[in-house]
């Protein structure tokens, strides 16, 4: 059924875009329906993995590689998410918990969700998606590496990280295998560099005033071109996406813009289709800017020897270490891309996103940035009361427009 | 008798032996205080209720004197403890030691690593330095004390006597925060008064498992609900006090041999091994066999995402062995398990 | 010429009608039934008829609440944010910190100094401490609502509602109940229980309230036994009760529809 679904997908998207109809945000959907069709195929080795395992590497190692969460969110994005959710109550899965990882579970009861050939955990970002990683490898009796990111940049941190990912080449080529090809693995860290180097100019562009974005542009846009990193067509999408952005900054200098507030998101958007970009477009001419996880931390990786700087990467994403990490790159963010206001959806469930919700908003609050705390589940569709949601939304805006 | 200088610490994964080594006397804040709920402002309200209950401690000032603070990074809501901890008590010193989730020589090494930068902070805050010697015998007292806990638990089994589970776990809970050379002649003056009390009673025998429970009271109603605890695995209980065996002399070798034996001991739902996924579920399993209990009980706290994760795993392994399990779940107050009392009456009474 | 304020909640329809003098001239409280277009008509109606003014003589109409967008002939719909800190300035000009204990949001609001929101904090989604809760527990208590107040004033404290959790505290009344525990002594602790969840609100906009002008609307802020155990809760801060809590928001809504037609 899933397969098919993307198979339609691609096709759809792929007939508006030889017509010439396809926008830049359609060319990155082509590349999910294309990667949701690698999943589902049952030819692929699939590996489901943590949020930040090193992609690129895995997919130079012929695996067709993917973080659990983004089955949680397109479980939502068809409005499935819901019934799936539910499903997990049946076998006593706390709904305390993340409704990405009981979506991910209730997918597997529903044997919804590719089996893999190996699973690759990780530490960082949450205890929960780990957890989920033991679950499906207990599940589908497969074997599991596990990556334990470490909380800074200490060298015997990298050290300790890069030797795990050697250790990983190891275990994945083992099971796979396909023993390792160095040229592959050296043309896709010079890939994902490349791409490093567009995606800085992509936020760049964003980051001009007025911003050549519109607020669903970016939507989650950071979190997954990580998925397509180290590959040709990520490059493609990503020098589309910046092409796209300088066109249209182009053409904003000369007609001018009705951008009257900036917005910065904090973790990931509301997965399944909600009013929230139209209504801050429409209503309050505001726009979301800047994502949390849409910037590049990270230098380039030596594509002669990637591990350490593959280590490196893993440790520099925000949402690892103290959270005092988060709350400078957020202020580092809302500075520089000039906002008004900043949005915490706060998702449900989830301790790594909204456990810092008090500190996040406090320091933001010192520069000068509001936060508006939305306390939403961005997964399940059934849990969310429009009216409760606009109230919040609207009062936000109307106190920064006042 | 000079009163030692106290650290605090707050997971049953902290290396205690070390942090008395240094010449503390490591002081277990416990989430048992009676303070207004204000951790939610800091953090969020939807967090563990452990972390968020320590945190009201901390912010109603409701702490001992300490000399520091030691965190462990076991899940996601202590690392969030500890970063809400530099806001709310910048005047108690802090540090946070990584802490694998596996146990492999390459993470043990690691942790050996993380042990010694804790000794060197512990010396900054004007601890004494790390000497093998010292280590050694910190260990074995530690150990000693594991042992004698040990000890009452038999003891207190074999008499069957009335909520021996509770005299173990208010026991186990003073030496999570006293010097361990008190507690290790006080628990043995109590293994000699246990077997006096023969007292048999009609209790049912179960094995507990979970997280924090640090509640007398609980473990009162236990008893009076006629569910005799034979066995407990929680991280306020007999998880904190487990043996460690070392051989190694040299500091360094000393310390990874601590670092092996704090990653292999009994685990909490954070710790895997990659090569038996689902392990949590087998243990609960041996445990309920080996200790011959009629049933399970399972005490999580809300929120707790290790736990939370599990739970569906352990249920059905438990299903699928026949043995008979309760969940419960609570938010550290005593009310929230006391409510409870119903369920573990009638699951009493199914299993009698 | 005359200005009409709608807050349409999910417990209660109120209306306020004023002059470009900004006196209100009458206001009304109707239950919102299942269909809230007919108690907006109700609402409507019986403010003008009070009034003796007809409906053609209205200038703007102004809606708030959760039925904001349901009122056809407005000029145009504001959230009860603005409308309750609109609303409070007029009536206790001197407020920096308003409660607002709401059917399905509890909201804390800091105004300016020109009254103006600066910032606001709403309820998680799982806390205790809105009035439908209040509604719930009056309800397994099988008490009114209106004699809550009175209930709370014979209690003699000390009992608290110690759960956090909405699911437990529910759960822990009923057992309160079944073990006999005097009804108002129940009343009392879940006063303070909501007290709790909006100390946390206020702290959320303002660290230490200690410094500033407290007060608090909507119709929860008729149960004298919440207000106490509100104001005992943020340090025996006296906490000001408007006249006609219910309908600051309506008011509010009123006053911004005179700006905004101005």
């Amino acid at each position: 059924m899933m397969k098919e679904y993307f198979e339609e997908l691609e096709n759809g998207l792929q007939t508006a875009i030889d017509n010439n109809q396809g926008s830049i945000r359609m060319l990155y959907s082509l590349e999910i329906a294309r990667l949701g069709k690698r999943l589902y195929s049952g030819e692929d080795k699939v590996a489901w993995c943590g949020i930040i395992a090193p992609f690129d590497l895995l997919s130079a190692l012929d695996v067709t590689s993917c973080f659990v969460e983004f089955i949680g969110a397109m479980m939502a994005a068809t409005n499935v998410a819901g019934d799936l959710i539910e499903e997990t109550n049946h076998i006593g899965y706390s709904s305390d918990s993340c409704s990405y990882h009981r979506a991910v579970m209730g997918a597997t009861m529903k044997e919804l969700m590719p089996k893999p050939e190996l699973l690759i955990g990780t530490t960082c970002p949450c205890s929960g998606g780990l957890a989920v990683i033991e679950n499906l490898a207990a599940h589908f009796e497969k074997s599991f590496y596990l990556l334990q990111i470490p909380q800074d940049q200490a060298p015997k941190n990298v050290r300790y990280l890069a030797d795990q990912m050697r250790e990983m080449v190891s275990f994945v080529t083992k099971i796979t295998g396909i023993p390792m090809d160095t040229e592959k693995v050296k043309f896709a860290m010079e890939t994902s560099n490349k791409i490093r180097e567009v995606l800085i100019e992509i936020f760049n562009l964003a980051k001009q005033v007025p911003s050549p974005v519109t607020g669903k542009d970016l939507s989650n846009f950071g979190i997954v071109m990580a998925l397509f990193s180290g590959t040709e067509s990520g490059l493609a999408l990503a020098e589309a996406f910046r092409d796209e952005l300088k066109q249209r900054s182009q053409n904003l200098t000369a007609s001018g813009s009705n951008e009257k507030f900036r917005l910065l998101w904090i973790q990931n958007r509301i997965q399944f289709k909600n009013p929230i970009e139209k209504l801050l477009e429409d209503q309050y001419g505001a726009k979301i800017v800047i994502d949390e996880l849409n910037d590049v931390t990270w230098g380039a990786v030596d594509p002669d020897d990637p591990y350490e700087g593959l280590a490196s990467r893993a440790i520099s994403i925000p949402f690892n270490g103290p959270a005092q990490n988060r709350v400078q790159h957020l202020q580092r963010l809302a500075e520089e891309y000039q906002v008004h206001g900043a949005i915490n959806p706060c998702n449900w469930g989830c301790r790594q996103g909204t456990g810092s919700r008090g500190l996040i908003e406090a320091s933001l609050k010192e520069i000068g940035v509001p936060v508006l705390n939305l306390e939403v589940d961005c997964i399940d569709h059934k849990k969310f009361t429009e009216g409760q949601f606009r109230t919040r939304v609207e009062a936000f805006m109307e106190m920064m427009d006042s | 008798m000079e009163q030692k200088k106290l650290i605090g610490y707050a997971c049953a994964y902290t290396p205690l032996a070390l942090i008395h080594a240094a010449g503390f006397t490591p002081y277990r804040i416990l989430p048992d205080k009676d303070c207004p709920d204000q951790a939610g402002l800091i953090l969020h309200d939807n967090l563990c209720p452990h972390v968020k209950r320590i945190l009201d401690r901390a912010m109603d000032n409701q702490l001992p004197d300490l000399d520091g603070m030691v965190f462990m990074n076991s899940c996601d809501s202590m690392r969030r403890l500890a970063d809400a901890w530099q806001q709310a008590r910048p005047d108690i010193k802090m540090t946070l030691v990584d802490l694998p989730i596996t146990s492999s020589d390459r993470d043990c090494a690691f942790f050996q690593g993380e042990l010694q930068e804790l000794s060197s902070t512990l010396e900054e805050w004007k601890g004494e330095t790390l000497t093998p010697e010292r280590l050694t015998g910190s260990i074995q007292i530690y150990n000693s004390l594991a042992e004698n806990l040990e000890k009452l638990n038999t003891e207190l089994q074999r008499g069957s006597t009335y909520n021996g589970a509770g005299l173990l776990q208010s026991t186990c809970l003073k030496a999570s925060c006293t010097a361990p050379e008190e507690m290790v002649a006080e628990v043995e003056s109590l293994i000699g008064s246990a077997g006096e009390e023969q007292q048999k009673d009609n209790s049912v025998p179960i094995y507990l498992f979970g997280n924090v429970l640090p509640d007398a009271e609980a473990f009162k109603m236990f008893a009076e609900c006629g569910a005799g605890i034979v066995r407990d695995d929680l991280c306020t209980g007999s998880r904190l006090f487990a043996e460690v065996a070392t051989r190694a002399e040299g500091l360094d070798d000393l310390l990874l041999d601590y670092a092996a034996g704090i990653l292999n001991r009994q685990p909490c739902a954070r710790t895997i091994v990659e090569a038996q996924p689902g392990k949590l579920a087998k243990d609960v399993i041996a445990g309920a066999k080996q200790y011959q209990v009629k049933g399970v009980i399972g005490y999580s706290l809300k929120f707790c995402d290790p736990y939370i994760a599990r739970l569906p795993g352990i249920r059905a392994a438990l299903k699928a062995e026949g043995i008979p399990f309760l969940m419960l779940e609570g938010d550290c107050t005593n009310r929230s398990i006391g409510q409870q009392k119903t369920r573990i009456e009638a699951f009493i009474e199914m299993l009698r | 010429m005359y200005y009409l304020g709608i807050d349409i909640g999910s417990l209660s329809c109120d209306s306020v009608l004023i002059n470009d003098d900004e006196t209100v001239l009458a206001t009304s409280v109707v239950p919102t039934g299942a269909r809230n277009k007919e108690s907006i008509a109700r609402a409507t109606e019986e403010t003008l008829r009070a009034a003796s003014i007809e409906k053609k003589d209205v200038k703007a109409i102004v809606s708030t609440g959760y039925g904001r967008d349901r009122v056809e002939d407005r000029l145009s719909s504001v959230t009860e944010i603005t409308c309750h800190a609109r609303g409070i300035r007029a009536m206790l000009p001197d407020t920096r910190v308003l409660i607002d204990i709401g059917g399905q949001d509890s909201k804390s609001i800091l105004l300016g100094e020109d009254g103006k929101v600066v910032d606001f904090a709403m309820n998680d989604k799982c806390a205790a401490g809105t009035g439908r809760f209040l509604e719930a527990m009056a309800r397994a208590l099988q008490v009114d609502i209106d004699e809550m107040g009175e209930l709370d004033a014979n209690a003699q404290g000390g009992l608290s509602i110690s759960s956090i959790c909405t699911v437990f505290a529910e759960s822990e009344v009923v057992s309160l109940i079944a073990d006999g525990t005097q009804v108002s002594e129940i009343v009392r602790g879940i006063n303070n229980s909501i007290a709790f969840r909006t100390l946390s609100l206020v702290k959320r906009v303002a660290m230490k309230p200690d410094g500033f002008a407290i007060a608090m609307s909507g119709g929860v802020a008729r149960n004298t036994g919440v207000v106490s155990a509100i104001s005992a809760a943020l340090g025996d801060i006296n906490v000001s009760v408007p006249e006609l809590p219910d309908t600051i928001g309506a008011l509010g809504a009123a006053l911004i529809a005179r700006e905004k037609s101005a």
